[in-house]
């Protein structure tokens, strides 16, 4: 410290009065776009974007041609000629019970007409109505995923430099100085799943208009398509916050990382397996149920038996997971997780 | 006005499996306005305890603290912008420059960008201000929290051992701007350290803290006197007579470095009398102080 100058020692305005003039939110948010690390995770998940859009419009999709769709044809003309001629040795089976027709022994004959032409293409066209929505929840979840790990490493890294303790010196009402965090995580999964959304929706434009058709589209598909953009935008806020959630209770990314990779590779698999009746409150069904126009039907399997004809019949059931249901499931354990967390930061000791 | 006020604070640390740790019993602590004030005590004494109490970032279980005259923790937030803190080690986002990690501060509280500078300047760091902080050494992280702590140009400024990390010169520069500080007439510095010399140099007052508790506070001066060695030196030509006639009067003596010491004395006037009366005339009597690191030890083998 041999070069230390000696300027005046007191030049600032004086202390009392510098906290009304601060702003929490403005600092925090500066503090947020200045992280290095989700700057890096926001340009490789833009780079990934590219690089999927990339390698499904050369390999996946293409615009029909007529002669891409007379071969189409002729695989189904083949296809159907294949089914009748299982349809025919089977009949020709013996054995079969006198009150069974032959519909419902060996299936009603093929026709050419149960099969779509667009599905024997080599490359198919992309078709706007299909595939907007199914990008939208493709996106959604990609975005849902990078929220998770935004969230996750925004207050982690704050635990482990421990600079929000020395935030504290500067702003004590510690529910003030988290509730910033919040605001602004939240704000910024708003800003990023709608920029997703809205980069999907012209990349989906784009692809149709060269790889597909942009029509025609059935009646009120953009308000169904609103209403499930919407819902991947409220999937994103609610990812980050618990991300952050976990975080802030373990006080450390790589831990909230552990912790969201242990419950979903380890206690949903087994929630699955062994208590199946369970499955409508796990995460992931949730989220699906969110994302999923008109709710995600999930098949509960339960304890099946041999009935008095020696037929193995399921006593599973099949439930219609509404999208209310997922968002209630997920916005309550993703306040319960952020609300525990807040309370212990406001009320704990730190060190 | 006192700027630091603590009335009868309590505070246990509870531990998994085992009885709680008592941090303070029943701290009473006084820092008037201006000056430097330091806080010196044994590792485990509660300095550090009592100072993340004043900061709110621990509670007390019992017992009253003030920080410039508002009760804290309830308080705090209307006196924070008045008090910079540095305690223990400096906590900055590593990936963030110097200059970056003291902006985001002082947006927080609406400080300029001048300041910034000013404060970087005034800790010798404006040449380095670009660099992360990762990349700082001790010293210079150090000296980024003293530039954190003064940003808000603090009413009371603490600094929770300010010198560690430092190189000699740091050292000294850095008493010189606490001493600078303490003395400018508005601004109070709390020092904690457990530097005996740095207290004993630097600090106008002191309060020295031994098992939770304040075993001795006032001016520095003030505490060494109350804690005055009893020791004298006299020299006087005749040496070995002066010793027998001493011996023979009941004090204790001892010969060193060429003089007479006398031990355990409550009334130096008593040597010079019964010196004279034996026509022994003194050429030196001198009271030996106590430094601040006897009194130190004295008081905290005491308190334990």
């Amino acid at each position: 410290m041999t070069d230390v100058a000696t300027p005046p020692v007191v030049a600032a305005p004086a202390g009392d009065d510098v906290a009304a003039r601060g702003s929490l939110l403005r600092a925090e948010a500066r503090r947020f776009t200045s992280r290095r690390f989700i700057r890096v995770l926001l340009l490789l998940a833009a780079a990934g974007y590219v690089a999927a859009i990339a390698i499904a419009s050369s390999t996946a999709f293409a615009k029909t041609t007529p002669e891409g769709l007379a071969a189409a044809q002729r695989s189904i003309e083949q296809l159907v000629a294949e089914q009748d001629r299982y349809r025919e040795q089977c009949l020709a089976q013996p054995g079969r019970p006198a009150d069974v027709s032959d519909d419902q022994f060996c299936g009603t004959p093929a026709r050419g007409s149960d099969f779509r032409a667009e599905d024997f293409l080599d490359k198919r066209p992309f078709v706007l109505s299909e595939g907007l929505p199914a990008g939208a929840i493709a996106v959604g979840v990609a975005v849902a995923a990078l929220s998770f790990l935004i969230g996750s490493t925004y207050i982690g890294a704050e635990w482990t430099s421990r600079s929000i303790v020395a935030l504290l010196f500067w702003q004590p009402r510690r529910v003030r100085v988290i509730g910033a965090k919040l605001v602004v995580l939240t704000a910024a999964a708003v800003l990023l799943a709608v920029v997703a959304q809205a980069v999907w929706w012209a990349t989906a434009r784009v692809m149709a208009g060269a790889l597909g058709k942009a029509g025609p589209l059935p009646a009120d598909f953009y308000g169904d398509l609103l209403g499930q953009q919407s819902r991947a935008v409220l999937l994103a806020v609610l990812a980050a916050l618990l991300g952050f959630g976990i975080s802030n209770l373990v006080h450390n990314t790589a831990a909230a990382l552990g912790v969201g990779f242990v419950y979903f590779a380890v206690v949903e698999t087994a929630i699955r397996n062994l208590r199946p009746a369970w499955q409508e409150w796990l995460l992931t069904d949730n989220a699906a149920a969110l994302l999923t126009d008109g709710g995600y039907r999930l098949y509960v399997y339960g304890e099946g038996f041999v009935d008095e004809r020696g037929t193995y019949v399921d006593s599973g059931r099949e439930l219609l997971l509404s999208n209310l249901h997922g968002g209630l499931v997920l916005g309550f354990v993703t306040t319960l997780v952020v609300g525990v967390g807040v309370l212990l930061f406001a009320r704990r000791d730190l060190h | 006005m006192d700027v630091i006020q603590v009335v009868g604070a309590h505070k246990s640390y509870r531990r998994r499996g085992k009885p709680p740790e008592r941090a303070l019993d029943g701290l009473d602590l006084v820092v008037g306005s201006g000056g430097v004030h330091g806080f010196l005590g044994p590792n485990g004494s509660g300095k550090t305890t009592t100072i993340r109490m004043l900061l709110g970032l621990v509670r007390a279980d019992a017992g009253e603290l003030r920080l410039l005259g508002r009760p804290v923790p309830e308080a705090l937030p209307e006196v924070i912008a008045g008090v910079g803190a540095l305690v223990e080690t400096p906590l900055f986002f590593p990936n963030f420059s110097g200059r970056l990690n003291l902006r985001l501060l002082a947006d927080t509280a609406g400080v300029s960008r001048l300041r910034v500078e000013e404060c970087l300047e005034l800790v010798g760091l404006q040449g380095r201000g670009d660099d992360r902080f990762k990349g700082y050494s001790l010293g210079m992280k150090q000296r980024l929290g003293i530039a954190a702590a003064l940003l808000k140009s603090p009413r009371l400024l603490i600094l929770d051992e300010p010198s560690n990390g430092l190189d000699p010169a740091g050292i000294r520069e850095v008493r010189e701007l606490v001493q600078r500080l303490g003395s400018d007439g508005r601004t109070t510095v709390f020092l904690s350290s457990h530097l005996l010399a740095e207290i004993q140099q630097v600090c106008d007052s002191v309060s020295i803290m031994a098992r939770g508790r304040c075993v001795a506070t006032g001016p520095v001066a003030e505490v060494l006197a109350g804690r005055g060695s009893g020791d004298v030196r006299v020299r006087v030509p005749q040496q070995q007579r002066a010793a027998q006639v001493l011996t023979e009067a009941g004090f204790v003596v001892t010969e060193q470095d060429g003089a007479l010491h006398v031990h355990g004395v409550d009334d130096a006037g008593e040597i010079t009398r019964t010196l004279v009366r034996k026509r022994l005339y003194l050429t030196e009597l001198t009271p030996l102080a106590a430094d601040l690191e006897s009194v130190f030890l004295d008081l905290t083998r005491e308190a334990s």
